[in-house]
């Protein structure tokens, strides 16, 4: 078991107002999870709780039985998770593959030649070397969310979360994007959970969850 | 050491905000290098004064115990006590040259200048004359008339009406301890000078007009008669002569000796001989020059604690002059040190200003960072290292530019610091510095001399001189940039950058990568 969600509950201001409800769930290695929900369901606050971005108001989150209290989120955020936004979140005064390396170099990889991997990762999503120099904001959207996913891979973080990954992007790219988040689950055994609203989308993953009524039900099990 | 490449990607693809920051620091740094070096010309110019001036101390006769003695004895003598003082009942001792020495041995004493006295007539040759031949005719009569004292102090003597001879001989222990050599009046122009070595002889330094005048040149031997006694000749050999700036003012017109130009310097002793045989190992004063300014206190301590007799004779301390001189350089200092501190505080505020509205800009980027589980620390270290590459270049361009800045606004203060001293009443003229020699020279002839009127008293010869003089020392500041100050400016760019770094990060510490990323 990868990550568990333990009795968790979650309100902003008000107790009565809640989002959820003694929620219960685990997420295994190797499989893609998407969580499906309504905007303003609460599926981000979700995802920022599960990334270590925010902490639950009850319960625990368990990163391979270890408490993320107990590792500090920081840490969780430098050595187990890797997040992937909507808004690609890369540092626009770097060029892409800096974007990358950058990243391997703060979450401490162990790549021994840093730049090269990322180069090599960034060809195989279709992002040639010429492009890899040039400063990440040259990309176009469907690039730039693949570069960052590309971060997310090659920072070994076992475990990826990913907010609307292809909430900006078209249908030709939504799908290569969902193709690399499969291929970072079953190929590279990480656990990777997407948040999305896009049922087509959501199809695409071994595992869909809803929240709904402040409860999450399990729509699929592939 | 990922920060210190992140800075650098981010300082060179923000080239405006890059361009800001060093054009801010660089004129922040510019006035703090200013401040810096007009505070260390002003040092190094009031160590400078502290070297090339000195304090003074003059050792003479007590003249208030001596005239309250002579007014206690002559009412004692008297039996009509409203009868007022014998004025020939005054009378003064002359400084014991062993004291002298004593005093010489002290220490922080630099120099020191034995000043005797006395006035001669020109024998053969003759002395410079004021153009009113009448006036110096009767100058000369009255003189030749002249009572029994001869001399300037009177030492020892009854004061009576003094003789008056048309030459002054300045006794000294060496021309170069005497004030009017040391502060460029007077230089020599051919020959030597009078040195320690010259005690006991007739070796003579006359001025290049009376020379000229008389076509004495180094080496001739020229005669000088007692003023009281033409038959007593001295014979004088001329080793040097010198060149005075002095010129003859009203008095000199009337009497002749008072003339500069026919100011004669010989050895002490001689002076002495002439003024005769009570006069033996004797000045009329000693002008001590202290190496240290501050430690004139100490120096009239130490004096005491060696046994001088205060009774009879006084120390006066002189610093006015020095004080008066660093006077305007300390207000430099002080407000160049105003500058400094003003600037470093301003800077240090305006440029936590400006890192907090980059920060503001940078929240996203602050967030991303968070995200993938970079420290706080780090990254405000980030930023550190970005302001530090500015301040690199800052420095650069300050270190080039200040040096000018600093000229221009050193002069500026300094003009206007000399302007509010010369201006100011208790500044004109003041006391001379030069006291003995000069001092003695304006007063012995005229017979109300003596060994007191040495040191302290105005030089009228001087009056209104010293703050010209001030004038051209403050003048010489001289502002310079030294690894030392770009070392200062260095320290000063750290510790803003750094408090500026603080300043605007408490905000980074308290952002959460949620409400950055997620709202």
């Amino acid at each position: 078991m990868m990550l568990e969600v333990k009795d968790v509950n979650y309100w902003y201001k008000n107790i009565d107002d809640a989002l959820y409800e003694n929620v219960n769930l685990t997420f295994e290695k190797g499989k893609l999870y998407s969580i499906l929900g309504s905007s303003g369901s609460g599926k981000t606050t979700f995802l920022s709780l599960i990334a270590g971005l925010d902490v639950p108001k009850t319960g625990e989150i368990l990163y391979e039985g270890k408490s993320l209290k107990k590792i500090g989120l920081t840490n969780y955020r430098n050595q187990c998770v890797s997040i992937v936004f909507q808004s690609y979140n890369l540092l626009p005064y770097m060029s892409t593959v800096d974007n990358i390396v950058s990243a391997m170099e703060i979450t401490h990889s162990q790549s021994t030649n840093r730049k090269d991997y990322a180069l090599s990762m960034l060809e195989k999503v279709g992002i040639t070397k010429e492009m890899a120099q040039k400063n990440v904001q040259h990309l176009s959207g469907g690039q730039q969310q693949r570069v960052a996913i590309v971060r997310a891979m090659c920072c070994e973080a076992k475990l990826v979360v990913a907010d609307e990954p292809t909430g900006n992007l078209d249908e030709k790219n939504s799908l290569e994007i969902i193709r690399l988040f499969k291929e970072l689950a079953h190929e590279q055994g990480k656990c990777v959970i997407v948040i999305t609203h896009e049922r087509e989308i959501a199809k695409e993953c071994d595992i869909v969850l809803e929240l709904k009524h402040k409860k999450f039900n399990e729509l699929q099990h592939h | 050491m990922n920060f210190i490449k992140r800075a650098f990607y981010s300082t060179k693809a923000k080239k405006g905000r890059t361009l800001l920051l060093t054009f801010v620091f660089s004129a922040i740094l510019i006035f703090i290098l200013a401040g810096l070096t007009i505070q260390s010309a002003s040092l190094k110019a009031t160590e400078n004064a502290k070297k090339s001036m000195g304090t003074t101390v003059t050792l003479s006769t007590n003249m208030e115990n001596a005239m309250k003695k002579s007014s206690s004895s002559s009412s004692d003598d008297s039996s009509d006590k409203s009868e007022r003082p014998d004025p020939g009942s005054f009378s003064i001792t002359p400084v014991d040259l062993d004291t002298v020495n004593t005093l010489a041995k002290l220490t922080n004493v630099s120099s020191y200048n034995i000043s005797s006295s006395t006035s001669v007539n020109a024998k053969s040759f003759d002395a410079i004359s004021s153009d009113d031949g009448e006036e110096d005719a009767s100058s000369n009569a009255s003189n030749k008339e002249g009572s029994s004292q001869r001399g300037p102090g009177g030492g020892g003597m009854q004061m009576m009406k003094m003789s008056s001879g048309d030459i002054t001989i300045e006794g000294t222990n060496a021309t170069d301890t005497v004030s009017n050599f040391t502060n460029g009046t007077a230089e020599i122009t051919e020959g030597v000078g009078i040195t320690e070595d010259d005690a006991n002889t007739n070796k003579a330094v006359i001025e290049t007009n009376l020379a000229e005048a008389n076509d004495i040149s180094v080496g001739d031997t020229i005669k000088v008669a007692d003023s009281e006694d033409e038959d007593t000749a001295y014979k004088l050999k001329v080793v040097g002569i010198y060149k005075t700036s002095e010129t003859a003012d009203a008095r000199s017109m009337r009497n002749a000796a008072l003339n500069p130009y026919n100011a004669i310097y010989t050895s002490y002793t001689f002076a002495n001989k002439v003024k005769g045989a009570d006069y033996k190992d004797s000045a009329d004063s000693a002008v001590y020059t202290l190496s240290d300014p501050e430690k004139m206190d100490t120096f009239v301590k130490d004096a005491k604690k060696a046994g001088l007799d205060t009774d009879t004779y006084s120390l006066r301390t002189n610093d006015q002059v020095y004080q008066q001189m660093i006077q305007p350089l300390e207000n430099v200092e002080s407000f160049a040190q105003k500058i400094v501190i003003l600037v470093s505080v301003a800077g240090t505020v305006i440029l936590a200003l400006i890192v907090i509205l980059t920060i503001r800009e940078r929240k996203y980027e602050i967030g991303v960072l968070l995200s993938l589980g970079e420290k706080r620390t780090k990254i405000i270290g980030q930023f550190f290292a970005e302001l530090l590459a500015v301040l690199v270049i800052a420095l650069v361009i300050s270190g080039v530019s200040g040096k000018f800045v600093g000229n221009i606004v050193g002069e500026q203060l300094l003009e206007q610091q000399t302007t509010t001293t010369a201006s100011s009443p208790n500044n004109q003229g003041g006391p001379g510095q030069n006291g003995g020699p000069s001092g003695n020279r304006g007063q012995a002839p005229s017979g109300q001399g003596g060994p007191g009127n040495g040191g302290g008293a105005p030089s009228f010869s001087n009056f209104g001189a010293s703050s010209a003089e001030n004038a051209k020392q403050i003048e010489d500041l001289n502002i310079t940039l030294s690894l030392k100050e770009l070392v200062e400016l260095g320290g000063f760019g750290l510790a803003i950058s750094f408090l500026a770094v603080i300043i605007a990060s408490i905000g980074v510490m308290r952002m959460q990568p949620k409400k950055i990323l997620i709202s």
